[in-house]
C-alpha cells in the first residue's frame, strides 16, 4: 500500500478532459488505485480507474485528494497520478 | 391540418411518415435466489457484450464523424469498472440483472445531471441511453433499431436517443419530428450535422400522424403540414429545391471576412450562452456580440462565486481573443427561475424586477459578477454590457457600481484591462428614444430586438394568443431602430444588433441599410448573413430603409427588404 496527498491545481478541476487524461494514465498500471476527497463527504466509489467515479467526485481547484495504490507497481502509479495533478493538465 | 413545433435543424422535407415507438422496458422486481445469482451475473455480462459489440460496429461504420465521438463516449461509460462492479454487487445481493442495471445507471445519471458542468451533465443522458440498451439486451429485445428502414421517410417519434440516431441511415431519413426534445440535445446535433430538417416539440405527433401518410415538414417556420393540397405540394417542392441550392451557396461564405461591395467591413459575431458550446466556432466569426451569463446562475441551489465566474469568463475571453467578447451582465428574474434567489412570483414578469433592476437590489451579487468580469478582462478583449437599462439614471448607477468593484479589486491588489469598453443593451423603447443623450455616456450599444419589439408593441412574445402582434418589421420598430442606429453612427460610436433580427436574412438587409456594421447571431446563421453582407446592394438597402419608415404596415416593410435578397 502506497499513499500520497495532492492538491488539485488546474482551474477547471478534474472535469471532462483532465478526468479522461487521469483515467488513461491510471489504466496503464496493474495496481488497484483509489482516489478520495480528503475533506467533505465520502463518495460511494473510489476507483481511480473509473470515469464515472471521477466525474461524480467533481473535484474542484484547491481541493485535496488522497491517492492510494495497492499492487506490484503501486508507487510508480501513485507518483505518476500525483505528477499529473501537480502538472495541472496543461492548464497552469 | 397544420401542427406547430420548434425548428431544431433547418430545412424542408416532404415524404412518408414512419412512426417509431422505442421499446419501453418494464422492470420486474422479482429477486433471484442464491443459487441463481451466478447465472444472473452471466446474463448481465452477456448483455454487456452484446451492447458493447453493437456500439463498436457503429463506431467503425461512422469513423471520423461527430457520431463516432458520441459513441466512443458511450463505450467509455459502458466499460467503466465502477458501474459493472456495482451492478454485479447488487446481483450478488439477490437483485435481478435488469433491476441492478436500472438502479446503478439511474443513480449515477442523477448525480452527473446535478454537476455544474454542461459537458458532464450531458453524460447523464448518455447513461440513460446505455441503461435502455442494456435492458433491451437483457430482455432479448432488439430495442433501438432503426436500421430496418428501407425507403426514405420522415421519422416521427416521442424522443430520440443517440443510439437511435446512430443506428439510422442518414440517407433514409428525410426529416425528423419529435414530441419532445431540446434543440441543443444530441439528436439536434446529429440532425444538423447531416443536414436533416428536424422539428421538435410537436405535441402528440405519434397519435396525430399515421404511418405512410404524406406530410410536409417545414423546419424553418416550424410547421408540420398534413394532407397537403396539390398547390402546397408544388409550392413546397419548389421551395425545398431553392432552399437546398441556397444553402449550398451560402456554405461557401462561412470563412470569408464579411465586407460590403462598398468596401465596409462588417463584424459577424456570435451569440453564446455558455462557456463550452460554440467555442470551437471562434475561427468563423469576428468575436462574440452577446455572451449571456445566466447559465451560471440557473439550475443550482447557490450563487456562483467570484472564482468560478472568473475561470469561465477567462476561458471564453481566451477562446475568442484577440476578437472582442461582449459580456452581458446577469439578465434574470421574472420568468427565469433562480433557486438561490428565491424570487417572488410576479404578475407581469417582463415588466418587473429583472436584470439590472434586480442587480441593483442584490448589490453584493452584482459586485461579485463585476469583479469576476474585471479580473478576467486581462485575458482577452472585453466589452461589458448592461441589460434592461431604462434610462440614463440606470446607466450611471451601473457605472458607479462598476467603479466600486474596481475599488474593491484595487484594495486587493488585483488588476483589470483599463481599455475595457462599457455599453448597454437597447431593448427598452425609452432608452432608444434617448439615444442622443445615451451615446455621450457609453462606448457602444447593442440592440436586443426581441425585447425591443415586445415592449414597443406591448405584446407578450410567449403568449400564442397575441403572437401575430409580435412583428419585427412593424414600421414603429423600424423607425425606432433607425433612430438609434443613425444617432450612434453619426456620433461615431459602435452599435450592433444581437436579437433574433441580427441573424435573420430579411432583417439583416434592413439593419445594414440603416448603417449597422456589426451583427450578432447563432452559429447556424453565420454563413447566410456573411453572404448577404458581401452581395447586398447597399445603396438600394439605404433607400428601402427610407421608404420603410414611411410605410403603414409590417407586411409592406418586410416585402420591401425581402425584394433585395
Amino acid at each position: 500500500m502506497y499513499t500520497k496527498e495532492v492538491t488539485i491545481r488546474n482551474a477547471t478541476g478534474l472535469h471532462a478532459r483532465p478526468a479522461s487524461e487521469f483515467i488513461n494514465c491510471a489504466k496503464k498500471f496493474q495496481s488497484t488505485l483509489k482516489i478520495r476527497r480528503k475533506e467533505g463527504p465520502a463518495a460511494k466509489s473510489d476507483n481511480a480507474k473509473s470515469m464515472i467515479t471521477l466525474l461524480t467526485l467533481a473535484l474542484a481547484c484547491g481541493e485535496v485528494v488522497e491517492i492510494v495504490g495497492d499492487g506490484a507497481d503501486e508507487a510508480e502509479a501513485v507518483d505518476a497520478l500525483v505528477a499529473l495533478i501537480e502538472g495541472g493538465f496543461g492548464e497552469l | 391540418m397544420k401542427y406547430l413545433g420548434t425548428p431544431a435543424s433547418e430545412g424542408i422535407a416532404i415524404g412518408k411518415v414512419f412512426r417509431y415507438f422505442p421499446y419501453i422496458p418494464v422492470i420486474d422486481p422479482t429477486p433471484v435466489s442464491d443459487e441463481a445469482v451466478e447465472a444472473e451475473g452471466q446474463r448481465y455480462r452477456a448483455a454487456f457484450e452484446q451492447v458493447h459489440g453493437r456500439i463498436e460496429t457503429i463506431i467503425e461504420k461512422r469513423a471520423g464523424t461527430e457520431q463516432a465521438e458520441i459513441f466512443q463516449a458511450h463505450l467509455d461509460i459502458l466499460e467503466d469498472d465502477t458501474l459493472s462492479d456495482e451492478i454485479l454487487e447488487a446481483i450478488a445481493a439477490n437483485m435481478n440483472a435488469a433491476q441492478a442495471v436500472d438502479l446503478v445507471y439511474t443513480q449515477y445519471a442523477e448525480v452527473l445531471a446535478a454537476v455544474q458542468d454542461e459537458l458532464i451533465a450531458q453524460r447523464a443522458a448518455d447513461m440513460m441511453d446505455l441503461r435502455l440498451q442494456l435492458l433491451c439486451a437483457l430482455e432479448g429485445k432488439e430495442g433501438a433499431d432503426l436500421s430496418q428502414i428501407s425507403e426514405p421517410v420522415i421519422l416521427v417519434t416521442h424522443d430520440l436517443m443517440p443510439s437511435d440516431t446512430g443506428a439510422l441511415d442518414p440517407d433514409m431519413i428525410l426529416g425528423i419530428v419529435t414530441e419532445i426534445g431540446g434543440i441543443t440535445s444530441h439528436s439536434a446535433i446529429i440532425a444538423r450535422s447531416h443536414g436533416i430538417p428536424a422539428l421538435f416539440d410537436v405535441e402528440n405527433a405519434c397519435e396525430k400522424l399515421a404511418d405512410g401518410e404524406i406530410v410536409i415538414l417545414d423546419a424553418r417556420d416550424g410547421i408540420l403540414q398534413t394532407e397537403p393540397t396539390a398547390e402546397q405540394f408544388v409550392a413546397y417542392t419548389e421551395k425545398k429545391q431553392q432552399l437546398d441550392q441556397q444553402r449550398e451557396e451560402e456554405r461557401t461564405y462561412l470563412d470569408v471576412a464579411a465586407t460590403t461591395r462598398e468596401g465596409d467591413r462588417v463584424s459577424v459575431l456570435l451569440n453564446i450562452g455558455s462557456a463550452d458550446e460554440d467555442l470551437d466556432f471562434a475561427s468563423h466569426v469576428d468575436g462574440v456580440g452577446l455572451f449571456r451569463t445566466e447559465f451560471l446562475y440557473m439550475g443550482r441551489e447557490d450563487l456562483p462565486d467570484e472564482e468560478e465566474q472568473y475561470r469561465l469568463y477567462k476561458k471564453v475571453f481566451e477562446a475568442f481573443a484577440p476578437n472582442p467578447v461582449t459580456l452581458r451582465t446577469l439578465d434574470i428574474g421574472g420568468d427565469k427561475e433562480v433557486r438561490a434567489l428565491d424570487l417572488p412570483k410576479e404578475e407581469n414578469p417582463f415588466l418587473g424586477n429583472r436584470a439590472l433592476r434586480l442587480c441593483f437590489e442584490r448589490e453584493e451579487m452584482f459586485l461579485t459578477q463585476l469583479r469576476a468580469v474585471l479580473r478576467a478582462s486581462v485575458h482577452g478583449n472585453l466589452k461589458l454590457m448592461f441589460p434592461m437599462v431604462s434610462g440614463l439614471e440606470d446607466l450611471r448607477r451601473a457605472k458607479d457600481l462598476l467603479e466600486k468593484a474596481k475599488e474593491q479589486l484595487r484594495q486587493k491588489g488585483e488588476t483589470w484591462n483599463p481599455d475595457l469598453r462599457v455599453g448597454t443593451m437597447i431593448e427598452i423603447p425609452a432608452l432608444a428614444v434617448m439615444a442622443d443623450l445615451l451615446v455621450k455616456e457609453v462606448d457602444f450599444a447593442s440592440i436586443g430586438t426581441n425585447d425591443l419589439t415586445q415592449y414597443t408593441l406591448a405584446v407578450d412574445r410567449v403568449n400564442p394568443a397575441v403572437s401575430h402582434y409580435y412583428q419585427n418589421f412593424n414600421p414603429a420598430v423600424i423607425r425606432l431602430l433607425n433612430y438609434a442606429v443613425t444617432t450612434f453612427r453619426s456620433a461615431g460610436k459602435d452599435i450592433s444588433v444581437c436579437g433574433e433580427m441580427g441573424g435573420d436574412r430579411i432583417a439583416s438587409v434592413a439593419l445594414l441599410g440603416m448603417g449597422i456594421r456589426s451583427l450578432s447571431m447563432g452559429r447556424s446563421s453565420v454563413a447566410a448573413i456573411k453572404k448577404i453582407v458581401c452581395t447586398l446592394d447597399m445603396e438600394q438597402a439605404r433607400r428601402s430603409v427610407e421608404s420603410a419608415c414611411g410605410f403603414a404596415t409590417a407586411a409592406e416593410v418586410k416585402s420591401t427588404f425581402q425584394a433585395l435578397l
